[in-house]
């Protein structure tokens, strides 16, 4: 079963407590280029095992290859790319088997020992012995061990032969052939791990991020574009896996999670709003605006900029005339840069801070509204069809303001300059219309249908505007 | 498996007793062939030249699919060895493990280790820091350690002696093993080495 989506116009745009994915049409706007567009297909684990067969079974007959196995390592070396593998082989057959690390151009072991296991070091029939394609022998019960453990810690498609050095790649088949006998549950999970491998290695497929979901996202070009599971309908960014977030790329947003995350910036705010006082080294912070400080450990008066006797400051009390003359004075610049930085990040932290709550908050308000609908339904005035523009118009706030929550990394790691300034203009038309819409909302038995469906076109315009300029495709 | 893990260990136990090699040794703890003693001689013109230090080897029951748990319980002061533990840093005891390989293999690449430092892939990043910008008294510290712990020949360090003895004095509580620790810690700085003991207290 496959389960092909665009991403702009879903069918289950009113599906109840799965909020922000419903993207409410706006017949004029969704049918220009929407640049958020973005096609997928949902499959699960079965189309991804016949998508893999059918390119392994493509290569082999392309190559005329005896055996599956040699096809399917090559196209997992080489990223599933069919031409490159047949162009490589075509040209240099021996250099492109050993690149994929199936056969070794140099190395042809002697089989002398071949009644002794290097590994368990028994003498035993040459009859009981394996090796992959470079000819190092070991028992099979040593293979089937060995083999076990690998899979044991996760490996499967990057288990290589037992000899020192020797890095030839175990295929598939000869997996299979000393361990199915064995246990079911081992094969099935080596089969799983390999699956995974390519999956990984694959260009246009992506595992979903949902949790326990199983299900694989196909794509003609893996792009920083939404897409939304269809098994488990979670929503991500189809290139980093993390939460969408446009109009900031996979790279700044990582950025701002680890940014947000790391203690760094509590640190900052130690050295740019706490000093030691200079006579008896208590740490003190400062918390006015007054740089006159007294210790409240041994009563010392001092100034906060250049850490000297507040006596010798005179009558300029509040300001530090030798820190106005020398800057640089105690160090002085160091505190000054960290709380700069420290004010630069807060503000934009504070705002997307804010406007997550705001999504928290307008997702209970979509809740009331979703009651007083089904009671004003109840009391016959109009249908549920008359009442659905306003369901409409809280998915296409929680929308823009979704956008506009991630335009505050985006904004924070852009350098100052024209672009800056068009962008923090084009995202302060968006945060008024959007206040505007969520004010609308809040008084729709007051505001006129009309009014409140202007104001979401213009909402949505200003977000299409903001993203078509600022939105790498 | 387990059974693949004895039959290895009785034989290679074997192999190192035959052998005869003067320089490495192997002892099987009692009753209990998983977990064995290892010797080996410091290498010549070495800082540990003459000393002999003793590794815990344990056998994990994957053996010799996986590596060996090996680990020096003698004190030494080596760029890849913890000073405090004995942790090992060397890639054949860990991804660089092929199954054919042997205890004898292990100690004889722990004495090479001990002949050739790797301070870029350090597991005691003190040691390796002293390695790299003071090797000289990197090579008193380490020979220090290696005439008390493992018993190399030749007259001990007059100077270390007197500030192990000074240390003692400040910190009564401390003993002798910590005192060399926090000493070669702090390239025998013995005022920094002092602090230190008073602020962690
Ligand atoms: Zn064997
Ligand atoms: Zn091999
Ligand atoms: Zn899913
Ligand atoms: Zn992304
Ligand atoms: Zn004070
Ligand atoms: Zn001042």
């Amino acid at each position: 079963m496959s389960d092909a989506h665009t991403s702009s116009d879903e069918d289950d745009l009113y599906d109840e407590g799965d909020y922000y994915s419903q993207s409410a049409d706006i017949e004029s706007e969704a049918t220009e280029a929407d640049i958020e567009a973005y096609h997928f297909e949902c499959v699960t684990p079965e189309d991804v095992d016949k998508l893999f067969a059918t390119a392994v079974n493509d290569l082999t007959d392309k190559l005329i290859l005896q055996e599956a196995g040699v096809a399917r390592m090559l196209l997992h070396h080489f990223q599933w790319n069919c031409q490159e593998v047949v162009e490589r082989y075509k040209k240099n057959p021996a250099q492109t088997l050993a690149l994929a690390r199936i056969r070794s151009i140099t190395v042809s072991p002697d089989n002398n020992n071949a009644h002794f296991c290097q590994t368990c070091f028994q003498n035993l029939r040459s009859g009981e012995f394996r090796s992959l394609d470079c000819g190092h022998q070991f028992c099979a019960d040593c293979w089937t061990a060995f083999l076990e453990v690998q899979i044991g810690q996760g490996r499967s498609t990057e288990i290589a032969c037992m000899s020192q050095g020797c890095d030839i790649l175990a295929p598939m088949e000869f997996v299979l052939q000393l361990i199915a006998p064995k246990s079911a549950l081992l094969e099935a999970r080596y089969l799983q791990f390999c699956r995974n491998d390519w999956i990984r290695t694959h260009p246009q497929l992506r595992f979903c991020p949902g949790r326990n979901c199983q299900a694989v996202i196909r794509v003609e070009q893996i792009l920083a574009k939404r897409v939304k599971c269809s098994f488990c309908q979670t929503q991500f960014c189809c290139r980093c896996g993390g939460d969408y977030h446009a109009p900031a790329d996979c790279e700044t947003i990582k950025k701002w999670i680890t940014k947000c995350a790391d203690d760094s910036e509590t640190a900052n705010y130690i050295s740019a709003h706490t000093k030691d006082c200079p006579m008896c080294h208590v740490c003190i912070e400062k918390n006015g605006g007054c740089n006159h400080m007294q210790c409240s450990g041994c009563k010392y008066d001092f100034c906060w900029m250049c850490l000297g006797d507040w006596k010798t400051h005179g009558s300029q009390y509040y300001e530090c005339s030798r820190y106005k003359e020398n800057p640089n004075i105690a160090n002085e610049s160091v505190n000054a840069q960290a709380r700069e930085a420290l004010k630069k990040y807060l503000f934009y932290f504070e705002r997307w801070e804010n406007h997550a709550k705001s999504l928290r908050l307008e997702e209970v308000m979509r809740e009331k509204i979703q009651n007083r609908i089904n009671q004003k339904v109840m009391a016959k005035e109009g249908t549920w069809i008359d009442w659905q523009y306003l369901l409409d118009a809280a998915a296409l706030l929680a929308k823009c303001r979704y956008t506009l929550q991630y335009t505050y990394p985006y904004a924070y790691f852009l350098d100052p300059g024209p672009r800056k300034e068009l962008f923090e203009y084009q995202q302060a038309t968006l945060e008024a219309e959007i206040e505007n819409l969520s004010w609308k909302l809040e008084r729709a038995e007051t505001t006129q249908r009309g009014e409140l469906g202007n104001q979401m076109v213009i909402a949505e315009k200003r977000r299409s505007i903001l993203l078509k300029d600022f939105l790498s495709p | 498996m387990a059974n693949i893990a004895m039959q290895r260990i009785r034989r290679e136990f074997k192999e190192v007793v035959r052998s005869d090699e003067q320089s490495i040794k192997l002892e099987l703890q009692e009753d209990n062939v998983l977990s064995l003693t290892g010797y080996i001689t410091g290498p010549e013109k070495t800082p540990y030249e003459g000393g002999r230090f003793h590794v815990q080897i344990t056998i994990p029951e994957t053996y010799p699919f996986n590596p060996p748990i090996v680990k020096f319980t003698t004190k030494l002061w080596h760029p890849n060895i913890s000073s405090q533990t004995g942790v090992i840093c060397l890639d054949i005891l860990k991804d660089q493990w092929a199954a054919a390989m042997t205890l004898r293999i292990v100690l004889l690449s722990l004495q090479a280790l001990l002949s050739a430092a790797e301070p870029d892939d350090p597991q005691d990043a003190v040691v390796a820091n002293q390695y790299k910008t003071k090797h000289s008294l990197f090579q008193q510290t380490a020979r220090f350690w290696a005439q008390t712990f493992a018993g190399a020949p030749g007259p001990l360090n007059p100077d270390f002696q007197k500030k192990i003895d000074k240390f003692l004095e400040v910190a009564p509580r401390a003993d002798r093993h910590t005192a060399i620790q926090q000493l070669s810690n702090f390239d025998w700085n013995i005022d920094k080495a002092i602090e230190d003991v008073y602020k962690s207290d």
